[in-house]
């Protein structure tokens, strides 16, 4: 149990940059995920924090310690690769065991730690059988038994689902909801998948081009994206960007942009600055769509409707020349009609706003009185 | 039509797209025939029925005729009467126990620098010059037999060798190796394991290969012992190539003959006198050629008989799902 720090953390390969100077924590007994597109450079920060790869420059810690230079056999951590790692010629209770009989441990300690990592995963049925008798999800099943076993400081997953089936996939996703309630190591978890890293992690660090662009609680970094990366990647679909027009009109300033019937006023924005363009975002699912006009409403074309997971309807729209999706409930869905004119409406409340440099700004949108 | 569908199916994607192009290819019937692959295997087939299959049955037929180059007479039906021969023949016995004996010391000898030498090239992945090493070492491989033969035939010998040069100034006398009754079969098996071992370091670089480096990397990250870590993790992928290599090296060390006769023509005496010196002897010494083929039936069914003990070993453990 140990945070991690890298400190000024660079990986080239080559021309290529893997990791672009990543100075970051990893708080004590919590799990983060690394959550990134893929050759965003995560797995490559694991594997250095792992001690698998080294990198350029930069530094890694476990706790107060600098372990840069150590093998990873004395950095004490456990891994859960992508394939399952089992071994051969043994079967599932030997596999789990066989790392505990290099630590100076009783032969009691070490069957009650197997019964116990076997317990949480659910492999009671398995105990006795060969390897090679199992299928890839539950080989995972015993690779995570086998590394959570050994009970390390640090246990790293390295996209441990992507290659187990659907059903399986489910059974790990509860195992490992889990197991990181019931120990309280410090857990890092690489993956591509969004669900996942919302499901399971504490928090979540997204990363982009070998850098972690923002750290934050799922809810909090789906909701508020700290750029246009983040708004982007998160969500299926992702979010709805719109460009628009942040501009001063004596009192204060007003967001002008093709989805507002009038221009909005945002509540900390400078009322002395001159007209800058900004994005408009906002999440599919936060846009309403609805038959009739309402206010703060604009006309939209409805070109598509099509069904979605939890029968949910994603809509295509198009006001002007801009086109966009929305993402709407079963019942709104249901009483829109197939194709034609529909009204709009972005709650100000639920909007994020842009710079041109894709970081958040510090403005939110209120009400038009 | 739903026939046609899966057999367009089962060819490889870009084979099956290519197919799918508009007509006016040249060869496309050819192409599409089920005798196609079989139209490619021609050639050699052709090649192997010439060169093998008619003077493997010729020796086979002459096995049961006597069949002197030296007599006049025509070739005689003799039934089993050279393999009967053969069986009480004191001085086959004897090279067929020292051909084990040469293929137990020289290939277990192979196998275990092999692996030792492999397993140190593998983990010294960074020492400067290891390419130029390793292409030092397979240099023996590449060399006839019968070079190699000659070679050390020079490096043996009594008067100038360079081998009793070393001799004289650490011990002080010379030894006559390939002459000595003691030392003449350790210093052919010695050739031969200078020869093969880089055969054995080259499957065990490539046995080294097939272990997947997910494991590897767990292995370490789980603190496992090297000696654990070869027994779990590398063996297990390993042991295939491994017993190819083994398997390989045993048939080959069961015909070694050429090497041998020109270092020793099988002596001093029938020290070293392997079964395929015996052959030859037979055949081209005493010229009887019924005897000959005889006794080269019964090598060939030895090798054969090698080979299908280590098959069956190969396809016994991979249907216990160490593939799977």
């Amino acid at each position: 149990m140990a945070e991690i720090r890298v400190q000024g953390l660079r990986k080239e390969f080559g021309a290529l940059v893997a990791l672009d100077d990543v100075s970051f924590s990893f708080p004590e007994s919590r799990v983060t995920c690394l959550l990134g597109p893929s050759g965003c450079g995560k797995t490559t920060l694991m594997r250095i924090i792992a001690g698998l790869e080294r990198a350029t420059r930069g530094d890694v810690y476990f706790g107060g310690q600098r372990v840069t230079h150590l093998p990873p056999r004395k950095r004490n951590i456990g891994m859960v690769f992508q394939y399952p790692v089992v071994y051969r010629g043994i079967s599932v209770a030997e596999n789990i065991e066989l790392p505990l009989k290099s630590e100076k441990l009783s032969k009691a300690e070490r069957t009650a730690r197997v019964a116990e990592v076997v317990e949480i995963l659910g492999l009671g049925d398995h105990v006795a059988k060969d390897i090679t008798q199992l299928d890839n999800g539950t080989r995972q099943k015993v690779a995570v038994a086998r590394a959570v076993a050994r009970q390390p400081r640090i246990i790293l997953f390295d996209e441990p689902i992507t290659n187990v089936d659907a059903n399986a996939k489910l059974q790990l996703k509860r195992a490992f909801k889990e197991l990181t309630r019931r120990l309280e190591q410090t857990i890092i978890y690489v993956t591509h998948d969004q669900t996942e890293a919302m499901t399971l992690a504490d928090q979540i660090a997204l990363m982009q081009d070998g850098r972690i662009v923002q750290c934050d609680a799922p809810r909090e970094l789906y909701n508020h994206p700290s750029d246009v990366f983040g708004g982007w990647f998160l969500g299926n679909p992702g979010m709805v960007f719109v460009d628009g027009t942040l501009s001063a009109n004596g009192s204060g300033t007003v967001v002008t942009a093709p989805l507002f019937p009038a221009p909005v006023p945002t509540a900390g924005g400078a009322s002395d600055e001159p007209a800058t363009a900004v994005t408009v975002g906002i999440r599919p699912e936060h846009i309403r769509v609805a038959t009739g006009d309402a206010p703060g409403a604009v006309a939209a074309d409805l070109l598509r409707k099509s069904i979605t997971v939890g029968r949910q309807y994603l809509l295509s729209l198009r006001v002007g020349d801009v086109a966009f999706k929305a993402k709407v409930t079963p019942q709104v869905g249901e009483s829109l009609p197939a194709r034609g004119a529909v009204w709009v409406t972005l709650p100000p409340e639920r909007v994020t706003l842009f710079a041109p440099n894709g970081n958040r700004v510090d403005a939110t949108l209120t009400q038009p009185r | 039509m739903a026939q046609v569908g899966t057999r367009r199916l089962e060819g490889v994607g870009g084979i099956a797209g290519a197919r799918s192009r508009p007509r006016g290819r040249p060869f496309r019937k050819l192409d599409d025939s089920r005798f196609f692959p079989l139209v490619l295997l021609l050639p050699i087939l052709i090649f192997f029925l010439i060169w093998n299959v008619v003077p493997l049955l010729w020796l086979v037929g002459l096995s049961f005729y006597r069949y002197d180059l030296t007599s006049p007479e025509p070739a005689r039906w003799l039934g089993l009467d050279n393999f009967t021969a053969i069986y009480n023949d004191a001085q086959v016995w004897g090279a067929l126990g020292r051909t084990l004996s040469f293929m137990f010391f020289s290939v277990g000898l192979q196998t275990v620098l092999g692996v030792v030498l492999g397993l140190l090239f593998w983990g010294s992945s960074r020492m400067p010059g290891r390419r130029l090493a390793l292409t030092l070492l397979f240099a023996p491989m590449l060399l006839p037999p019968i070079a190699i033969g000659s070679y050390w035939r020079l490096i043996y010998d009594p008067i100038f060798g360079v081998l009793n040069y070393y001799a004289r100034e650490i011990f002080g006398q010379r030894y006559d190796f390939l002459g000595s009754k003691d030392y003449a079969f350790p210093a052919a098996v010695a050739v031969d394991v200078w020869m093969w071992t880089p055969f054995m370091i080259l499957m065990t670089l490539a046995a080294l290969a097939s272990v997947p480096k997910a494991e590897l990397e767990a292995a370490e990250v789980d603190r496992l012992p090297w000696l654990k870590r070869l027994w779990y993790v590398v063996l297990p992928h390993g042991k295939f190539i491994l017993m190819l290599g083994i398997l390989l090296r045993t048939i080959d060390a069961f015909k070694t003959t050429d090497m041998i006769f020109v270092m020793t023509k099988g002596g001093p005496g029938v020290k070293t006198e392997l079964i395929g010196l015996t052959v030859w002897r037979r055949g081209f010494a005493s010229f009887s050629m019924g005897a000959a083929s005889a006794l080269a039936v019964i090598a060939l069914l030895i090798a054969i008989a090698f080979t299908s003990i280590y098959l069956y070993v190969l396809n016994y453990r991979e249907t216990r799902g160490q593939f799977r």
